[in-house]
């Protein structure tokens, strides 16, 4: 006995039996950017050189406007002479000051 | 007009900017045109020199690109032409086999290195080889792209009614070639 099976279309589903080879897509676009003239490594950077020259400036800047900041307000102050001070004693090792000292101590016996 | 696609038609517009947009152009849309193709021609091969052929076209053309439909539709209607253009090229070649194009595509569908798939997914393919060209092209793209009666109007040039039509019959001539007797 023939029996008919009606399939729909829902049944059969939309995958494709097909394949690429692997990385097609990348090569095909950068053969298409030769084909074109077109240089994708030179103009895909993101920095140009005025950009670099910003940086720098921005940098110096930031360096500099501490020093300057300071240089400025050494003149204001006791808290200015106390960072003096402070930055004095940082040079000096600690092995010099406990011998100079010990001298005046003993000078004044 | 969005904003991107505007900034998009812009700079294809300008010289100094062009080749950069195209390029991000061709990486944007080069797998859905391919995937287009493929379908039709079903040949790995074939469809990348068909989706070469494509870009090339659109390159040297932007010229002529007057901006009256968006920059896909464009691209879409490109590889369309392009493939039933391929399609029709390889009928004449074939004109004098004793097998006949349908079979020489098949052939493709048995043989290429690239396919591969489930007995029903075969089936299937074969099955839609039986449309003549314009109509697999409406089918391929409603049954597996999803693309609106409307896009596709824009795309080929059909009325939207005669798209309808062309996809419901499409769908019971395949339907019927999967009937089955047991």
């Amino acid at each position: 006995m023939e029996t008919k099976k009606n399939i729909s279309l829902e049944e059969i589903g939309k995958e494709l039996p097909f394949s690429v080879p692997e990385n097609y897509f990348e090569q095909f676009a950068n053969q298409i950017d030769k084909q074109i003239g077109y240089n994708s490594t030179r103009s895909h950077k993101i920095f140009r050189p005025w950009m670099y020259a910003a940086a720098a400036v921005f940098v110096g800047v930031m360096v500099l406007t501490p020093v300057f900041y300071t240089n400025n307000t050494q003149h204001n102050g006791t808290k200015n002479t106390d960072n003096y001070e402070t930055y004095v004693l940082s040079q000096v090792d600690e092995t010099a000051l406990l011998d100079c000292y010990v001298d005046n101590n003993n000078s004044k016996k | 007009m969005d904003p991107t696609e505007k900034d998009l038609q812009l700079q294809l517009s300008q010289p100094k900017r062009r080749a950069a947009a195209f390029s991000s152009l061709v990486r944007s849309y080069q797998e859905r045109l391919y995937w287009h193709i493929r379908k039709m021609v079903l040949s790995h091969d074939d469809a990348n020199d068909v989706l070469q052929n494509t870009f090339m076209k659109a390159w040297n053309g932007l010229d002529g690109f007057r901006g009256d439909s968006q920059v896909s539709t464009w691209l879409y209607r490109i590889a369309t032409n392009e493939t039933l253009t391929f399609l029709a090229n390889k009928r004449l070649r074939n004109l004098q086999s004793i097998d006949g194009d349908e079979d020489v595509t098949l052939q493709n569908l048995q043989a290429d290195t690239y396919i591969n798939g489930t007995e029903l997914q075969l089936k299937l393919q074969k099955a839609i080889l039986t449309l003549p060209d314009k109509q697999r092209l409406v089918f391929n793209m409603k049954y597996f792209d999803d693309i609106t009666y409307e896009q596709m109007e824009n795309i080929l040039g059909t009325s939207v009614g005669a798209l309808k039509a062309s996809y419901h019959h499409a769908v019971k001539k395949i339907e019927k070639i999967f009937s089955e007797e047991d």
